[in-house]
């Protein structure tokens, strides 16, 4: 019954491709070239940045996996791992583009994590913390943003973007319990790196 | 009140845009389109409202409606002939206002509500039958519009003249083949038919494609030309984007699935191995590959694509088999690449493992790896 369901729908829309097999979406299909403009804007940066933070804990891993925070970092790695795979469906079904400066992000987030926990723990820590800030903010943006437009249609999306915002407020407070804030030179480092978030995600919506 | 207004704007839509078509139009003035947009957004606006009162209306105040309206339309279409035509706001609200509220209302008024794009698009694909003859140019546009019993001055609505004609014709290839991959892919999903390999599937869908051309082959070169001037390259590449990326879709690629674990198109498809080489270990993420099979992916189409075409416009044999065996060459040199790359790398990470291994000895048999 449930097949013959999927069979009409396949008929009746224009893009049966559209739908999943789950026959449930997260991302609700544009109405409008811009809201579509703007929405694979949302999804490309999205996996951009989760996939960037996926490489900055590789880095860290690389460097401090077997010492005492390797657990630690390890199942923050293993979070932003989900996350990236959610987006990467999603990318999946709605025919979005990924960002092009993909291998750039490979690079610079290997070398940023790897670098900063080579100042120790506590680098790796500012490094997390950081980071983290940046996406928080980030992903609370794209919150006001879907909220201004239609929080209805968006529902879904929304919920899923609060979920991955909690999660990561959640390793950014891991990093500062485990003392991020005394590395020397933490206020520089976390607006150097802050900085550096913001261009990225300003380059990879364009991009 | 809002629905007299309406039907006022209606039926001087109707008188401009025969006025339109028997005359060149002049080109609008900037003031006279906001001035025309800004009523037209007005007049959808009373729309929406006018939709709740439909139900309201019967068939007597009709006819009173249409009484007093006489006198209001007068008004409505001389503010409507002040406004040079404007296609762009009349495009914007031909397509937002939907056809079907004001035939229920209104029995006696059963034109067709036709927008500028859909009399331009009419044009165009009656023009496609005078290529042959007129080439790619004005002449056959004005044909096609003749042969609808328009005017042959109506060619004055296409701007980008013979651009137009070919762009027309290459987003109508580009939506017949999406038809047919859509077909074909419903058919996979009811389990009426099997599921092709990517490779065969690339050659049939890009055959499929250039077989479009067989028509007009004669011309197509300078087709090719036309689209290759400088104001129309950002629509073509548009076209040829769109076309690579639905056949990569319809071929079932997601380049983005981590340990093959969504794909809608067939579970067990090894035929889609030569080209995600990465990612049959979960946790040897390296997402970037998959990502980049994006772009790589639809380059070497875009690439294979444009050669064949090349080929095809000078080839003279019999159904064009050279052409297809060309593509067929293209699309193994591909396959053996992609292969070639997996073999590269798994060679190279076991390499680097032979390296770490024969340090870890060394510094074993030096002693440097002992704690004193």
């Amino acid at each position: 019954m449930l097949r013959s369901y999927f069979i009409a729908c396949l008929c009746f829309r224009a893009v049966p491709l559209q739908q999943s097999v789950r026959a449930y979406s997260v991302v609700p299909p544009p109405r409008d070239a811009e809201e579509k403009e703007m929405l694979h804007r949302i999804l490309r940066v999205d996996h951009a940045g989760e996939y960037g933070a996926n490489r900055i804990y590789a880095g860290q891993m690389a460097v401090l996996g077997r010492s005492r925070t390797g657990p630690m970092i390890q199942e923050m790695w293993d979070q932003e791992k989900k996350h990236l795979k959610k987006f990467s469906e999603i990318l999946a079904e709605n025919r979005v583009r990924p960002t092009a400066l993909l291998p750039l992000w490979n690079v610079a987030g290997f070398v940023l994590g790897a670098s900063t926990a080579l100042l120790g723990k506590e680098g790796a820590m500012a490094c997390t913390v950081a980071v983290e800030e940046s996406i928080a903010e980030h992903y609370n943006s794209q919150i006001r943003v879907l909220m201004e437009r239609d929080p209805e249609r968006f529902t879904e999306l929304l919920l899923l973007i609060k979920e991955f915002r909690d999660d990561e407020m959640e390793h950014h407070d891991t990093g500062l319990e485990h003392d991020a804030e005394s590395v020397p030179g933490y206020w520089l480092l976390k607006n150097a790196i802050q900085l550096g978030c913001k261009a990225a995600i300003y380059v990879s919506q364009r991009v | 009140m809002a629905a007299i207004l309406l039907r006022g704007l209606r039926s001087g839509k109707a008188l401009r845009r025969f006025g339109s078509v028997l005359s060149a139009p002049a080109p609008p003035s900037p003031q006279c389109t906001n001035l025309n947009r800004g009523f037209h957004r007005a007049v959808l606006r009373l729309q929406d409202d006018s939709k709740s009162e439909k139900s309201s209306h019967t068939s007597s105040p009709r006819h009173e409606h249409y009484q007093a309206s006489s006198s209001q339309h007068d008004t409505a279409t001389a503010s409507q002939y002040d406004s040079a035509s404007d296609p762009a706001a009349e495009e914007e609200e031909g397509s937002a206002r939907p056809n079907t509220s004001y035939q229920d209302q209104s029995g006696e008024n059963e034109e067709e509500y036709e927008t500028e794009e859909q009399l331009q698009v009419r044009i165009l694909t009656a023009a496609l039958e005078f290529v042959p003859l007129h080439g790619w140019s004005m002449e056959a546009i004005a044909a096609g519009a003749e042969s609808l019993g328009l005017s042959s001055a109506s060619t004055g609505m296409f701007y980008n003249g013979a651009g137009d004609l070919v762009l027309h014709f290459i987003a109508h290839c580009n939506s017949q083949l999406t038809e047919i991959l859509s077909d074909q892919h419903k058919q996979v999903q009811l389990g009426q038919a099997e599921p092709k390999e990517t490779a065969d599937f690339l050659r049939d869908a890009i055959e499929t494609r250039l077989r479009m051309y067989i028509p007009y082959i004669e011309t197509w070169p300078q087709a090719m030309s036309i689209l290759l001037l400088p104001h129309n390259i950002p629509d073509s590449l548009k076209h040829l984007s769109t076309l690579v990326d639905d056949i990569w879709y319809y071929a079932g690629d997601r380049s983005t699935d981590v340990s093959g674990s969504y794909h809608p198109r067939s579970p067990s498809s090894s035929a889609h191995s030569f080209l995600t080489p990465i990612h049959h270990h979960p946790d040897n993420i390296r997402p970037a590959s998959s990502k980049m099979n994006w772009y790589t992916k639809r380059a070497a189409l875009t690439g294979i694509f444009n050669t064949t075409e090349l080929v095809m416009l000078q080839d003279s044999s019999p159904d064009f088999q050279d052409t297809w065996n060309f593509l067929d060459n293209r699309i193994q040199d591909i396959v053996n690449m992609a292969s070639t790359a997996k073999q590269v790398q798994s060679t190279g990470e076991a390499v680097v493992q032979g390296l770490m291994g024969a340090a870890v000895t060394l510094k074993n048999l030096t002693g440097l790896n002992q704690r004193r």
